[in-house]
């Protein structure tokens, strides 16, 4: 055990320097850059790969019990309406219905089209679809905006009366907190440094730059829907079985909804199709789905099973807000001298439209920096999190902007940036990705090809990631138990996003008792086996690998003062394992195996949590005592001058996430993000039709998601970071792998074409509008949204 | 989606009789890939889908072979458009129809999805294809695609309705001049050009094809090509993997001394029905082919457009597309 100020070497490859820290009581001392792992840090396949490949695999949607329920909800079609009537009596006569319930009641607000008004559960799902048109339901339909321009309007019709009932968006860290809602906007508190406005006033006009760049609604389209299904173990106990991303928040959401004791809810997760922000909770954003599951469950006396269908998913389970984002800036010689940010985002009924990360905490020697950030309300159905709220639209506006600057300043992209951050692995990472992307060489060529009016064009981009290690103390509470066998158990109630934890578990396990991966079984997907956190901000693996370390390292204390007693030493202390696992003490020895044969009892057991964060190598998080996550991306894109069609053949990604504890596993998220971004540069966007109000790509046909053709070559440099911040060293990966790539393709597209394309997704449309082929006409900024 | 059965008959009579008696209740299934679309959107719900796979004999083996007759070629209806992509002894003068085979949708479609069924499919507009708008395709009172988002819609030959023909194999047919053979259910059939396999919303805003009901198509000819005949295909997509074309420019033409002649321009996904562009040709025909002949050609193919405040990009996109194929026909090189 670790005495007070303990030295800990923090940092990365050729920036390693020791600091005294302070550990918390009991803490182990934490695994840093001296540390020889041989577990952690491998490529270790997932130990669960076989089953999804097999199909064996089982999904919320796969379970189905004896005498199981199909539920279907009947969804408002108008984007604001008020309740006249509902009547679900008639849909109680229909074939197979075996349950009916209103969702909404005569006078209620309705602020979405896809809202709950009414929900039937019936034996079989064609039934229960069927059954929804008897429900008789009379709406006065009212006002109603479902884009950003026309809810800010100060005549808009106001979708929230009173005060906001919404939560900001979760996973959202450091942003809390918004101003006075005025019509339908909130101001969120600005982020400020310096001085813009005197800035701005100085600066020489030809060495300024302002534009307008927005994006798009997201939806997040996992593949596995919404749902979940719900058991009644008797009145005042139940199972959940829940494609969710926090088997936590929908235990003691469904305890809280039926007033059961959060003990007698359990939720299982073995395996989840996805999540990206939009499934913590019992319900979506915008639908009750766990009220409605139990409640039909409850009158029908049988489980019942509540999954989304696909056009579901997109109206009402979240989506990440648009920006339209008003950016400003002005150099002075070869020094950024100030930014300047102004944005409204919808997030629908629901909040959280904050954009201003990327453009505060980048690019931090830049002395001037202000950043204003509304939400603006609008009846298109809410918003969430998704995967690193905020970030990936503000880096779009910015990194754009900043090569639209460059081009003026007469400076290079990479060089501006590098000048002007300070984060120092972040600024290694745009160095080597130079190097290894070829960034001169390429583009030099790329202005070659400008000049030559090229039919296809190539271009090259660069963008910049930040994100924080948010890993929280005391919230995930492992158990590790050693057994007569010579086997080791984690348990912990974590679900497995798709991240690949399980495996990560298993490994730290293995390298505490430095026994073969085979030895060790994870329990897990289940609020069972122990409290975890959910699967969001990008700190799982920091929040759940040292409460699993911490845990083996107490089983192993025991362990090891059995086989003091098994050697006959005097203290734990004369014991020492080898590599192997075998203990030696006194000049005798015992295999793992043979101490292990001499537990008392079933097994040692040991429990513990993970401790608060107590380092910030290499550098902290604007604003918060906790390790800052950098990460660089390079993009090469082709363009099509004739059809105005961008290709994506190569994406370069420079990260780091803390200590890597699987690279098979860090590989795979940000493979995943890089696909994400791009997917969100392409092709990705919400299209709402303002005569109806509603969604036209409510579908996986016209709502684009990139496919194989359209996929980059991914190239991955990783960076071993060790904080000191936790006894594990691990940190996150999932967001920050997402953050950059949008942006870094909208450069390339900039410097493939040499005119910006100011809105994603980057389509021909606007491409060919950006190359002058046609005349685009595009409404100018209104009043009403400049700052 | 409701459910329904599925009757497997051995003859085109009996097929088209069943169907007949049960008229908007049972329909035709060949691929099934677009009616299948369509009844899990909710627009369509018929209790029995009687196939078109199970017909035998002869009869099935003309509708699912696919052989040579005097120099042109039969392509049976139920050929799908892997086969058509995959196909080795197609003359190289048909390669526009092979190119559009071979790059629509996946390969995972492509394997089911027959030509027949790809040129009777239904629109995709998303007005039409959304469960609760009743559209003027749907026997409502207007098309939603003029006033609404329309970026993916008509700009030539559109009114009342902005649909685009969503069939990617009947651009090429139309520049390869090809004919459809229809069987009237009873015991004739009839041949007619491509052409006049489609109408204009102008003729019926509900519906995209001339086949009166129980009439079932039974194949596509294609003539012997002229002599030293070429042809292209080109199109753009907003995504690579699976998606639907913006727009399509598909060429045919003779190249002999050095001259472009018998020359055809089809255009796809911008046009309710497959769009022929006679004043491209026109400037086309006879000519040498040069860059900036082309680039004239292009011109001239949209010159009848009359693009919505939303879809005017397809002008251009549809130029470089016509420019493409026809640098690709004629192998003249693009710079």
């Amino acid at each position: 055990m670790a005495t007070n100020k303990t030295p800990i070497k923090v940092g990365f490859a050729g920036a390693l320097t020791t600091v005294k820290t302070e550990l918390p009581e009991g803490e182990p001392v934490p695994w840093d850059a001296d540390s020889k792992l041989v577990h952690v840090g491998k490529k270790v396949p997932r130990i669960d790969g076989h089953l999804k490949v097999s199909g064996k695999a089982k999904y919320t949607y796969d379970i189905h019990l004896p005498g199981m329920l199909w539920a279907a909800v009947l969804r408002c079609p108008h984007p604001a309406a008020k309740v006249v009537s509902v009547d679900v009596g008639p849909a109680l006569k229909e074939p197979g219905v075996k349950a009916a319930i209103a969702l909404a009641k005569a006078g209620d607000t309705l602020k979405f089209a896809g809202q709950d008004v009414a929900a039937v559960a019936a034996e079989r799902p064609d039934q229960a679809h069927a059954a929804l048109a008897a429900i008789a339901v009379k709406y006065k339909k009212l006002g109603y905006s479902v884009d950003v321009v026309s809810a800010a309007h100060p005549k808009a019709p106001v979708v929230h009366e009173g005060a906001v009932g919404e939560r900001r968006t979760e996973g959202h860290v450091g942003e809390g907190g918004g101003g006075t809602l005025q019509g339908n906007v909130r101001p969120l508190p600005p982020s400020v440094r310096g001085d813009v406005d005197k800035a701005m006033a100085k600066a020489k006009p030809e060495l300024t730059h302002a534009a307008v760049y927005t994006v798009p609604v997201q939806t997040h389209s996992a593949l596995e829907t919404h749902g979940l299904l719900v058991r009644w173990d008797g009145a005042d106990r139940m199972t959940v079985w829940a494609s969710t991303q926090s088997i936590f928040s929908v235990r003691d959401e469904m305890a809280a909804t039926f007033g059961l004791d959060k003990d007698k809810v359990r939720v299982v997760t073995e395996f989840l199709g996805g999540g990206f922000g939009a499934k913590f909770g019992a319900s979506a954003p915008g639908s009750g789905l766990g009220y409605i599951a139990g409640e039909l469950a409850k009158q029908a006396k049988a489980p019942v099973k509540l999954m989304c269908t696909r056009a579901d998913e997109h109206v009402c389970t979240g989506n990440r807000p648009d920006a339209i984002q008003q950016v400003k800036l002005a150099a002075k010689g070869k020094a950024l001298l100030a930014i300047d940010v102004t944005s409204h985002g919808t997030a629908g009924v629901g909040t959280g439209a904050g954009v201003g990360r990327n453009a505060f905490g980048i690019y931090t020697k830049c002395p001037n920096v202000r950043v204003t950030s509304y939400d603006v309300f609008t009846n298109g159905g809410p918003g969430t999190a998704m995967r690193a709220p905020g970030h990936p639209q503000g880096a779009f506006a910015i990194e754009l902007a900043l090569d639209e600057l460059a081009a003026k300043m007469g400076v290079d992209p990479l060089e501006l940036r590098i000048d002007h951050d300070e984060h120092p692995l972040r600024v290694k990472q745009f160095e080597r990705g130079g190097e290894t992307f070829g960034w001169a060489r390429k583009r030099a060529e790329s202005a070659k090809m400008r000049a030559g009016n090229a039919r296809i064009r190539h271009g090259y981009g660069v963008a910049a990631s930040l994100w924080g290690d948010f890993g929280r103390a005391s919230a995930a509470v492992a158990t590790v138990s050693v057994k007569p066998n010579a086997t080791i158990e984690v348990k912990n109630g974590v679900q497995d996003i798709g991240t690949g934890i399980v495996t990560v578990l298993a490994q730290v396990a293995a390298e505490v008792f430095r026994r073969p991966l085979s030895t060790v079984t994870v329990k897990y997907g289940d609020s069972e086996f122990g409290p975890s956190v959910g699967s969001g901000g990008s700190q799982t693996t920091s929040s759940v690998t040292p409460a699993i370390r911490n845990a083996a390292e107490q089983a192993k204390t025991q362990l090891t003062a059995r086989a003091a007693e098994l050697l006959g030493v005097g203290s734990a202390e004369e014991v020492t394992w080898d590599d192997e696992g075998t203990a030696h003490g006194g000049g005798k020895s015992m295999t793992f195996a043979q101490v292990c044969k001499k537990i008392e009892g079933e097994a040692i057991v040991a429990t513990a949590s993970r401790a608060r964060t107590y380092g910030t190598a290499p550098m902290a998080f604007p604003g918060a005592p906790l390790p800052q996550i950098a990460g660089v991306q390079f993009a090469e894109v082709t363009v099509d001058t004739w059809t105005g069609v961008v290709r994506v053949p190569h994406v370069l990604a420079l990260h780091d996430c803390g200590r890597i504890m699987n690279e098979l596993t860090v590989r795979s998220q940000i493979n995943g993000g890089v696909i994400l971004g791009t997917s969100y540069a392409l092709m990705e966007q919400r299209v709402m039709d303002n005569d109806f109000g509603r969604m036209l790509n409510p579908n996986l046909d016209c709502y684009k998601i990139l496919g194989a053709e359209d996929t980059p070559a991914i190239d991955i440099e990783l960076f071993d970071v060790y904080t000191g911040a936790n006894s594990t060293g691990a940190a996150g990966i999932g967001e920050p792998a997402t953050i950059p790539t949008a942006a870094a393709i909208a450069c390339a597209v900039f410097d493939a074409i040499g005119a910006p394309v100011r809105s994603l997704p980057l389509t021909p449309n606007r491409v060919l509008a950006a190359l002058g082929a046609y005349e685009a006409k595009e409404p100018p900024l209104p009043d009403h949204l400049r700052a | 989606m409701e459910r329904f059965s599925i009757v497997r008959l051995a003859t085109l009579k009996e097929t088209s009789a069943r169907v007949a008696e049960g008229a908007g209740e049972r329909v035709i299934r060949a691929g099934g890939i677009d009616l299948l679309d369509r009844m899990k959107e909710g627009l369509e719900a018929p209790t029995e889908l009687v196939e078109l796979q199970s017909i035998g004999g002869e009869e099935g083996t003309a509708l699912r072979g696919a052989s040579e007759k005097d120099g042109g070629w039969r392509l049976g209806a139920l050929v799908t458009l892997g086969q058509i992509a995959a196909m080795t002894d197609l003359p190289k003068a048909y390669r526009a129809l092979q190119v559009a085979a071979g790059e629509a949708a996946t390969p995972g479609i492509r394997n089911a999805a027959t030509l027949g069924g790809n040129l009777l499919q239904r629109p995709r507009c998303w007005y039409f294809r959304h469960q609760d708008m009743v559209c003027l395709k749907k026997g409502g009172d207007m098309c939603y695609a003029q006033t609404g988002d329309h970026r993916y819609h008509a700009i030539l030959g559109a009114g009342p309705s902005w649909i685009v023909h969503p069939s990617s194999t009947a651009s090429p047919l139309l520049a390869l001049d090809a004919s459809v053979e229809i069987w009237d259910g009873k015991a004739s059939t009839r041949t007619v050009p491509i052409a006049d396999l489609f109408a204009l919303p102008t003729v019926d805003p509900e519906r995209e094809h001339t086949l009166s009901p129980g009439e079932i198509l039974l194949s596509v000819q294609l003539p012997a090509p002229v002599a030293d005949q070429r042809s292209a295909y080109a199109t753009a997509k907003e995504k690579q993997s699976q998606d639907w074309p913006l727009a399509e420019a598909s060429v045919r033409l003779s190249m002999r001394g050095g001259k472009m002649s018998q020359v055809r321009v089809a255009l796809g996904h911008v046009a309710p029905i497959p769009w022929r562009a006679k004043e491209a040709e026109a400037i086309l025909e006879g000519k040498t082919p040069s860059a900036d002949l082309f680039v004239e050609a292009a011109k001239a193919a949209t010159s009848p457009a009359k693009p919505l405040a939303g879809n005017a990009y397809k002008v251009p996109l549809t130029h470089g597309l016509l420019r493409q194929a026809l640098h690709e026909a004629t192998g003249l090189a693009e710079a």
